[in-house]
Parts: C-alpha cells; sequence; structure tokens
C-alpha cells in the first residue's frame, strides 16, 4: 500500500514538474514562464521532502519559488518592451537545440540502464535540520565561510551593477 | 514496482535536457537564465536522491546540494542584474543582437 503510495506521488510530482517545465520553456509570453516556473520549483522542492530532505525542500520553497522568482518578476517588469511584442521568442535555433536536448535525454536512459541501486538504502536522517548544521560548521566550515563570502561579493556586484557608476 | 534511484535520475535528466532547451533556443536573456535555473535544480535532485538511495553514512549529498543553491542563488542574482545593465546600456536584451565582440 505504501509502495503504491509512493509510486503515485512520484507519478504526480514527475508530471507537475516536466509539464510547468515544458511550459517555462515553450510559452510565449514571460509572464507565464516566471509563473510556471515558480510552480516547477514548488513541485521540486515537495519532491525533496519525499526524498526525506525536509530543510532542503523548505530552503527550495523560500529561495527559489520565494526569492528567485521575485527576482526574475523583476528582471521581466524592468525590461519590458511594451505590448504586442512577442516577450518570450524563439531564436533560429529552435531544431538544433531540440535534437541535442533529444539525443541528451538517450544517451542518459541508455547510461541509466547500466545503474544498480544497492539493496541496503541510503542515510534517512531524524533530524536533518541538526545534522546539517553538524557538518557545516565542524567539517565543512572552510565551504561555509567561502559561501559567506561569495554570498558578499554576489550582492555588492549586483548592486555596483544595476545601479552603475555616474556617482564617480 | 517501487521508486528507485534510476527514476530519480531519469526525471532529473529530462528537467536538465529541458533546461538546456531553454538556454540554447530562446532569444530574451532572462528565458535564458530560467533555463540555467532549470538545469541547477535537475542536478540537486540528482545529489538528494544519490543521498537517500546510495550507501552512505551523512548527509553529503545534502549537504553539496545546499552550497549548489547558495552559489546558483548568486548566479541569478548577478544575471539579472546584467541583464538590467544590459538593457540600459543597449535598449535589447536579445542574445542575438549582443555580437559587439564578433570578429
Amino acid at each position: 500500500m505504501s509502495e503504491l503510495a509512493s509510486l503515485v506521488v512520484f507519478c504526480l510530482l514527475a508530471v507537475v514538474i516536466l509539464g510547468t517545465a515544458l511550459g517555462v520553456v515553450l510559452s510565449n509570453n514571460l509572464v507565464h514562464s516566471a509563473l510556471l516556473m515558480t510552480a516547477c520549483f514548488i513541485g521540486v522542492g515537495i519532491m525533496y521532502i519525499t526524498l526525506e530532505a525536509d530543510f532542503l525542500g523548505a530552503v527550495e520553497f523560500m529561495t527559489y519559488s520565494g526569492g528567485v522568482a521575485v527576482l526574475i518578476v523583476m528582471g521581466v517588469m524592468l525590461t519590458h518592451k511594451g505590448e504586442g511584442v512577442p516577450s518570450n521568442p524563439f531564436n533560429g535555433r529552435k531544431i538544433w537545440a531540440a535534437a541535442l536536448s533529444g539525443t541528451f535525454i538517450a544517451v542518459m536512459g541508455l547510461v541509466s540502464t547500466f545503474v544498480t541501486s544497492s539493496s541496503q538504502g541510503g542515510f534517512v536522517s531524524e533530524d536533518t535540520v541538526g545534522d546539517l548544521a553538524d557538518m557545516m560548521l565542524n567539517s565543512y566550515i572552510l565551504p561555509f565561510e567561502i559561501a559567506a563570502v561569495l554570498l558578499l561579493a554576489a550582492l555588492l556586484g549586483a548592486i555596483i551593477l544595476a545601479k552603475g557608476d555616474e556617482e564617480s | 514496482m517501487s521508486i528507485g534511484l534510476t527514476h530519480y535520475l531519469l526525471l532529473a535528466a529530462m528537467l536538465f535536457a529541458i533546461g538546456m532547451f531553454g538556454v540554447l533556443s530562446k532569444r530574451n536573456i532572462i528565458a535564458v537564465l530560467m533555463g540555467i535555473e532549470l538545469m541547477l535544480n535537475a542536478v540537486n535532485i540528482n545529489l538528494v536522491a544519490f543521498n537517500r538511495f546510495m550507501p552512505v553514512h551523512d548527509l553529503t549529498g545534502q549537504l553539496m546540494a545546499l552550497f549548489a543553491i547558495v552559489v546558483g542563488v548568486a548566479e541569478v542574482a548577478i544575471g539579472i542584474a546584467l541583464a538590467f545593465r544590459i538593457y540600459r546600456d543597449r535598449n535589447t536584451i536579445n542574445v542575438d543582437e549582443l555580437n559587439r565582440m564578433k570578429g
């Protein structure tokens, strides 16, 4: 029964994620693309929760379907060209891009037949927040600090790029 | 039939291919950024699925996914700022028209 339930949940989530992702790339309206991308990120976050990664699911909801979606919508709004212009057209390389993506899926499907899932399964944590905090502040303290510096640099760089230097 | 690692890997490969199609076939620079975000999410699904199904003894995969999210968010902030700057300087965000360095 629970196996059937997990199968149904996985299929529903896969349909939602792939359908909204296809909508993002096929839509001719950039605002529709942004909204569908938010739905896609919500689906991915629910999939993290079904994979026993509940903290990562919460992070996905907050950063991607919260922060990144707002940023993208702001970008769409600030670079709007006016009514009547299709805001999200394809370029002339649509066929080649589709062929390359199809080839990629075919190769990955072929490769995935060689994947052997181990029977003992992976690690399931009772307290993902505590375990992640323990790892992040003990053995992975250097990447943590580098991520802090990276975020500061990205913050300053984004402000300087968007504001310009007409003051100096 | 139970859901295993292969299903998640196939789903992530399809999501990556859709994002790659968006990156290669779109004209608007913000649509290209959206495709990059889809590809980043596909990679994160892979990391979390490996942590769930491969024989490991800690949450390294989830931590790597967390760092990947940090880098991806920094990248999209810079990308939007760049797009805004390009729009102000050139009055276009069509990637086909941004060819001043073409030889």
